[in-house]
């Protein structure tokens, strides 16, 4: 309790400024919003784009005009921070123990090296979750304005637990990599190359339909937010893939850094 | 019993040495030295007696216990003070202090206090205001706290100035009159002489002796100085003679073996003086280092 206690206090800033970074983000999107909204002429100018672009924008499947329609396409964005925050804290959490050569503190005590990941692994989730809600709330609070109805509350939850999914998977991945290796440099620049290569794999895949396999390498194709809205669910299969690669991530990560030789 | 019981222990790191082949044991409530020069493999032992590093061969028993297996349960009674002491920076001494403390089952506020007052240490400061001497007393604070059957000091007094070194030594002598067992590694001889019992000597990360301080000074080497105008020194350059030097009609080398053939040797010869006399530890142990 007191290692998990600990790491919240120290996480509070890094948690403040991502809720900072989001808020100026879906700031920024409603103003752009406010251009779109119930205004079919500026639709139209989007619909002149290639169809590959469209798509890979994610843009095709919503209507614009509509606050869901506009959350739809926030999705992806949403995705992307809430992620790269998922994914930095995993290593952060793990690795700043040896960048700040305060192993030689925190594992001369009488605690686990598995205990240690436990407690650290929490704060993170903790952190994770307040940000996803913070999301939520503020995405709340800035569609109130544009009349949302039932249905966009609906979409909304779904992308919440979409997302919150998804901060599992690379959480998971940060932490794995964060315990896994011993340069804690290399961890957080290997964790956030990943995610974006695999963010990179989702746009491909809607570029080309031959390549419609490496959608289950990138958790970003794993939840459609089209079949969100429109069928309101999501993929099992997909639940199952992410699960999978948490507890995967998670075993790793205990096997490994109990074995390991600590950087020092 | 022996409270630290080391057999073959190995450390390379890929296919640098770290340790090499290392074998000693320390005796409960004994202060234990363990001396060598930067590099030598000092702190790499300790972290591997902690368990932050792996042994690529041989064992360490802390307690009778393992270190590596039973890393946990064995440290609650491990007091250690790093060479260099890094904590949570933006915490304040007295967090860090209570925070450390909360991992012992038993209460060390009182403990506390009483050694923040014999340290002269602020409590209220941030861990990273202090200078690099305030964060070593915090250090020793911290790895005293909880009343630890075994001291593991790795370098201690580096950034202590002269009154806290003082303070500090009292400090570990009268925890060893309590029964705590102290290993102390260090590469300052004098400090070593003044408070262990035994030592063990470590070059490039093989232990090369492993002695009483007492026996290391007396019985092994002698230092011996002639005077005399027409002493040839060619003629001392005999075996367990070592480091022969000669100038301005003065001879003086080391030997080690029966003093008796240095006798026979000096008194053939005729000398204006003749000084023999115990070795400091400091030239032992260059001698051991060169």
């Amino acid at each position: 309790m007191n290692i998990f206690l600990r790491e919240l206090k120290a996480n509070r800033k890094s948690l403040f400024i991502w809720c900072i970074i989001t808020a100026l983000f879906i700031l920024l999107g409603i103003a752009k919003f406010s251009a779109y909204y119930n205004n079919p002429a500026m639709v139209a100018v989007l619909t002149d784009l290639p169809k590959q672009v469209l798509s890979a924008l994610n843009v095709q499947a919503f209507n614009l005009t509509t606050i869901t329609g506009f959350y739809g396409l926030m999705f992806t964005y949403y995705a992307l921070l809430l992620t790269i925050a998922a994914v930095m804290w995993g290593t952060d959490i793990i690795t700043k123990e040896e960048r700040d050569k305060t192993v030689e503190f925190s594992l001369t005590l009488p605690v686990t090296r598995a205990r240690l990941v436990t407690s650290k692994a929490l704060a993170a989730l903790v952190n994770c979750v307040a940000l996803l809600l913070f999301t939520w709330v503020a995405s709340i609070v800035s569609a109130v304005k544009y009349q949302p109805d039932a249905e966009f509350f609906r979409f909304l939850s779904l992308c919440m637990l979409a997302l919150f999914i998804m901060q599992m998977v690379f959480l998971a991945v940060g932490i794995f990599l964060g315990c896994a290796m011993k340069r804690y440099k290399l961890a957080t620049s290997t964790a956030i190359s990943l995610l974006l290569v695999t963010y990179f794999f989702s746009i491909i895949t809607a570029l080309n339909s031959k390549l419609d396999f490496l959608k289950y390498f990138s958790p970003f194709k794993y939840f459609d937010p089209a079949a969100m809205l429109n069928q309101s669910k999501i993929d099992i299969v997909f639940v199952g893939i992410s699960a999978a690669i948490v507890i995967a991530g998670m075993a790793g990560a205990y096997l490994t850094y109990t074995k390991r030789d600590l950087y020092i | 019993m022996n409270v630290i019981e080391v057999s073959h222990l190995t450390k390379y790191y890929g296919k640098a040495r770290g340790i090499d082949d290392i074998s000693f044991q320390v005796n409960e409530g004994e202060i234990f030295g363990f001396i060598g020069p930067n590099g030598a493999g000092k702190s790499t032992t300790i972290r591997l007696l902690l368990a932050l590093i792996h042994p690529t061969a041989g064992s360490a028993a802390i307690f009778g216990k393992d270190c590596i297996r039973f890393g946990p349960e064995i440290r609650q009674e491990i007091g250690y003070l790093p060479s260099e002491v890094f904590y949570y920076d933006r915490m304040k001494v007295i967090d860090l202090l209570k925070y450390s403390a909360s991992f012992y089952p038993k209460d060390s506020t009182a403990r506390m206090h009483e050694l923040a007052g014999i340290m002269e240490l602020e409590l209220n400061r941030r861990i990273e205001d202090l200078s690099y001497g305030n964060r070593k007393k915090v250090g020793i604070v911290q790895g005293l706290l909880h009343r630890p059957k075994l001291l593991l000091l790795d370098e201690p007094t580096s950034g202590l100035d002269p009154l806290m070194q003082r303070k500090f030594f009292q400090l570990i002598q009268d925890e060893n009159r309590c029964g705590v067992t102290v290993f102390f590694s260090s590469h300052i001889l004098g400090e070593v002489q003044r408070l262990c019992n035994r030592v063990a000597i470590i070059k490039e990360g093989k232990i090369i002796e492993t002695a009483d301080i007492r026996t290391l000074q007396k019985n092994n080497y002698k230092k011996v100085q002639l005077m005399g105008a027409k002493i040839d020194p060619s003629g001392f350059d005999l075996p367990g003679v070592s480091h022969l030097e000669h100038e301005d009609g003065a001879v003086r080398f080391f030997f080690k073996g029966d003093i008796n053939v240095i006798m026979q040797k000096i008194s053939s010869i005729t000398v204006s003086d003749a000084t023999i006399e115990e070795p400091t530890l400091e030239e032992i142990f260059i001698h051991y280092y060169e």
